[in-house]
């Protein structure tokens, strides 16, 4: 073949491409509006239907019969908006309905599925719509490699009640990033009492790399029957455990609390010193006062900052504290000092935050 | 003289055929990706996600200059994005105009002493500003720098982990923030994310917000929507399979900000500042040894007006250009360096060879196809058909990145748009693509002298129902 004939070739496919793309994007706008004109009323009707339904005033089995007339996706969809606008037990009247529906059971059996969307819908259904039965897929679905869909299954824990799952999302949180931590600590909050025996167990293992995690984590719960382990752990060797005591502190005040606190803020990391400051900031006791006076004084600017914004909580206490600094003999605490009483009360409440 | 003109054929042609088969490649790969993230984006449940306190805090930072006319308008629409936690940094870089008068007037800005220590240096400030009337605002007047500059005192001033520089001339899409969010969310080693940036020329603006995407009947700005969805939808989601992409667009795009201070914010003196800071943070964490990611997701949009005329138009893309080969210059360490893995190996030298020396190549072609043809060493039916296989091809690539926007977003709802888009991809390559060719030319000569220029561009503004 001359290079002549391969151009040629080229130039045939090429156009040949060219007109199939278009035909392509044409056909793609037609089926999108007629599948589009078939679903709409479907939709329509549901929404009608799960209305009269939440009302009392349609049966369950309408329900069923009309999601069962939509896509699956959008059937889904559809649970999923309106899992949040109906009353929990007439929800679980309906989920144990979709049991026997033969397109819920093939969503489930979706989880063992090799494509991830698949998969994908499966968690986001059970997310909605699991039963005890469905423990041991959203088990499975915790562990998915895909991280959507580990996502979508560790909202089931809003609904599902299970120590079982709640101790699998709890082995999994330290590995995960700090946004997905986050996350799943908010749908951990609904099963609280599984999650505080579990919790009580992982923070016996003084050594466990995760610790710092799990501490972060038990912190955002804010539950007073973790403060004793809190202060427990106030003399761990990891500095990252003791900053997030430190933070965690400063929701209980407590007489424990406060002593854990006084030796947390002279701790040789910064970051520890600084929540430290910021915790004695927010249980105020008038005896932490000189704690805090001298960490106004400390070598790092934002321990310094967490201390002098802490002392603006101490009422009139507090800010002599400061203003004593602001003419004292310690140009960095006084400085800062004058930073901060210059600072409007609504800039201060936007610091504490 | 004729083997020379030969032998230089051969090595444009093979120059041609590599990156035509990058190009081919990025295609390819955009397939699989566009799937993902259209799947993704149309599974988020975002009410929920928007009542979880899980979704990370974020400052926007807004550097403005002499934007008296669209400052509050601009800001306002910031300030009412769906997003739970974020704040907002907008610096006034020293403005002629009466940029922080309108600010102060329009949020009832109170002075406030500076609380933060200045980690990047910048030009100095002169004064701190809350308002009175919308707490998530933060203004800072400082001596004029450049944007540059302006975007490291903003860094300075942030208090959240994640940064997003937008122009003030930059309309986000309400739900944008939280769609950025998306691959923090997803557990990923992020570093930063980028979203789309789409042509707002013609479109319905209403409160800040497009409320009607068109496509414009104007030639250089509707064929200017092609080129964006190509570069998007197709070169940059390609680029997230191939180690990540060396361009997040500065009017659109998240950072995690302790990586920015670590490679000491923005470069004030490059042109093309999106660029350099992505480059910098691609090579500070490989040398770390950082585990991350740097992932384009295109369900994210920021809307920006684009140049109408073909004279703002060329400076801008001679600018750009200019950038793209100062960056390729000062980063050429990292050219086919496996220090730096697949950005060392693959992203660097694509940037340099195909994306910076393609105006080079391609006028060298026409030359020497010229010559080739007047000294009889080249068969004109021959070149004439290589060249129309070439045309084709970018035809191809454009209808492509048309394809990709019909099946995933479609923005452009109306059949008439729908026609324009695809006669823009067509009319692309013939005659406009040799002009941006001239523009990005330009940009070797004048490397030297306006190393630092960047060249006025003039905008219209958008245009409100």
């Amino acid at each position: 073949m001359t290079s002549r004939q391969f151009l040629l070739i080229v130039a045939i496919a090429q156009g040949m491409l060219f007109v199939a793309l278009v035909i392509l994007i044409i056909l793609n706008r037609w089926i999108r509006l007629r599948r589009r004109a078939k679903v709409n009323p479907r939709q329509i009707e549901l929404d009608a239907v799960m209305q009269r339904w939440a009302l009392g005033q349609a049966s369950q089995d309408e329900v069923l019969r009309a999601l069962a007339r939509l896509p699956v996706p959008i059937a889904i969809d559809a649970l999923v908006t309106w899992s949040a606008r109906v009353a929990s037990e007439r929800w679980q009247e309906l989920s144990r309905g979709l049991e026997s529906q033969w397109w819920a059971r093939a969503v489930r059996a979706n989880s063992r599925s090799a494509r991830w969307w698949k998969r994908l819908d499966c968690a986001r259904f059970l997310s909605v719509a699991a039963t005890p039965r469905d423990i041991g897929r959203v088990r499975q679905l915790l562990r998915d490699p895909h991280p959507a869909v580990e996502l979508a299954a560790a909202t089931t824990l809003e609904r599902v009640d299970s120590p079982v799952l709640v101790a699998a999302a709890l082995d999994q949180l330290p590995f995960l990033g700090p946004t997905v931590q986050a996350y799943y600590a908010s749908v951990l909050k609904r099963a609280r009492p599984a999650v505080l025996r579990h919790l009580q167990h992982l923070f016996r293992r003084q050594g466990d790399p995760r610790l710092p995690r799990i501490v972060e984590f038990a912190g955002r719960l804010e539950e007073p029957v973790l403060r004793e382990p809190f202060t427990t752990l106030a003399t761990h060797p990891e500095a990252e455990v003791r900053t997030q005591v430190a933070h965690a502190l400063g929701k209980f005040p407590h007489a424990e609390s406060v002593a854990a606190l006084g030796f947390l803020v002279q701790d040789e990391a910064w970051p520890v010193r600084a929540q430290a400051a910021r915790s004695l900031g927010m249980i105020a006791d008038p005896s932490t006062l000189p704690a805090l006076r001298e960490a106004l004084r400390d070598t790092e600017w934002w321990v310094r900052l967490r201390a002098a914004l802490a002392l603006t909580r101490f009422g009139a206490g507090g800010r002599n504290a400061l203003l004593e600094a602001e003419v004292g003999p310690h140009a960095e605490a006084r400085d800062m000092a004058g930073l901060v009483l210059g600072l409007s009360l609504q800039a201060l409440s936007e610091y504490a935050a | 003289m004729s083997h020379l003109i030969q032998a230089s054929d051969v090595i444009i042609l093979a120059y041609f055929l590599a990156l035509n088969t990058i190009y081919a490649l990025l295609l390819v790969l955009s397939i699989p990706e566009i799937w993902e993230q259209t799947r993704l984006a149309e599974d988020e449940d975002f009410q929920r996600l928007m009542q979880s306190d899980a979704l990370p805090p974020i400052t926007i930072l807004v550097p403005a200059y002499n934007e008296s006319a669209t400052i509050e308008a601009s800001v306002t629409a910031i300030l009412t994005l769906e997003y739970r936690t974020f704040e907002v940094v907008v610096v006034n870089d020293g403005s002629k105009d009466d940029t922080l008068e309108r600010l102060r007037h329009a949020f009832d800005l109170y002075e406030v002493p500076r609380t933060y220590p200045e980690t990047i240096s910048t030009q100095a400030l002169r004064g701190v500003y809350r308002s009175r009337t919308r707490t998530r605002l933060l203004v800072i007047d400082k001596e004029n720098g450049g944007k540059a500059d302006s975007l490291n005192a903003a860094i300075n001033a942030s208090r959240f982990p994640l940064v997003i520089a937008a122009d003030a001339d930059t309309l986000i899409e309400p739900d944008a923030l939280l769609r950025l969010t998306r691959p923090f969310l997803l557990g990923r080693r992020i570093a930063a994310v980028g979203g789309t940036v789409r042509v707002a020329n013609s479109c319905t603006v209403q409160d800040g917000r497009v409320t009607d995407a068109r496509v414009p009947r104007r030639f250089l700005p509707g064929i200017q929507v092609v080129e964006y969805l190509r570069a998007f939808l197709f070169g940059r989601l390609g680029w997230n399979r191939l180690g990540g992409s060396l361009v997040i667009s500065g009017a659109f795009g998240l950072f995690r900000k302790e990586y920015l201070i670590a490679i000491g914010g923005y470069h004030t003196t490059s042109v093309v500042e999106d660029l350099d800071l992505v480059v910098r943070l691609h090579r500070h964490l490989r040398r770390e040894k950082v585990r991350y990611e740097i992932p384009f997701i295109p369900d994210p949009v920021a809307w920006t007006e684009v140049p109408e005329t073909g004279l703002v138009l060329g400076r801008q893309r001679e600018r750009w250009h200019r950038g793209l080969i100062a960056a390729m210059w000062e980063y050429k360490g990292m050219l086919f360096n496996p220090r730096y893995g697949r950005v060392g190996l693959l992203a660097v030298p694509f940037y340099t060879l195909g994306e910076m020396l393609a105006p080079v190549v391609e006028v060298l072609g026409y030359v020497i196809t010229g010559l080739g043809a007047a000294f009889g060493v080249i068969n004109m039916s021959f070149a004439l058909l290589f060249v129309l296989v070439a045309w084709g091809y970018g035809m191809l690539l454009s209808l492509w990145a048309v394809v990709l926007e019909e099946v995933s977003f479609r923005r452009y709802r109306r059949p008439g748009d729908l026609a324009r888009l695809l006669l823009y991809a067509v009319l692309e390559t013939l005659g406009y693509r040799q002009r941006t060719v001239w523009w990005r030319l330009r940009a070797f000569f004048t490397l030297r002298t306006q190393r630092r220029v960047w060249g006025e561009m003039t905008r219209k503004g958008f245009a409100t129902s």
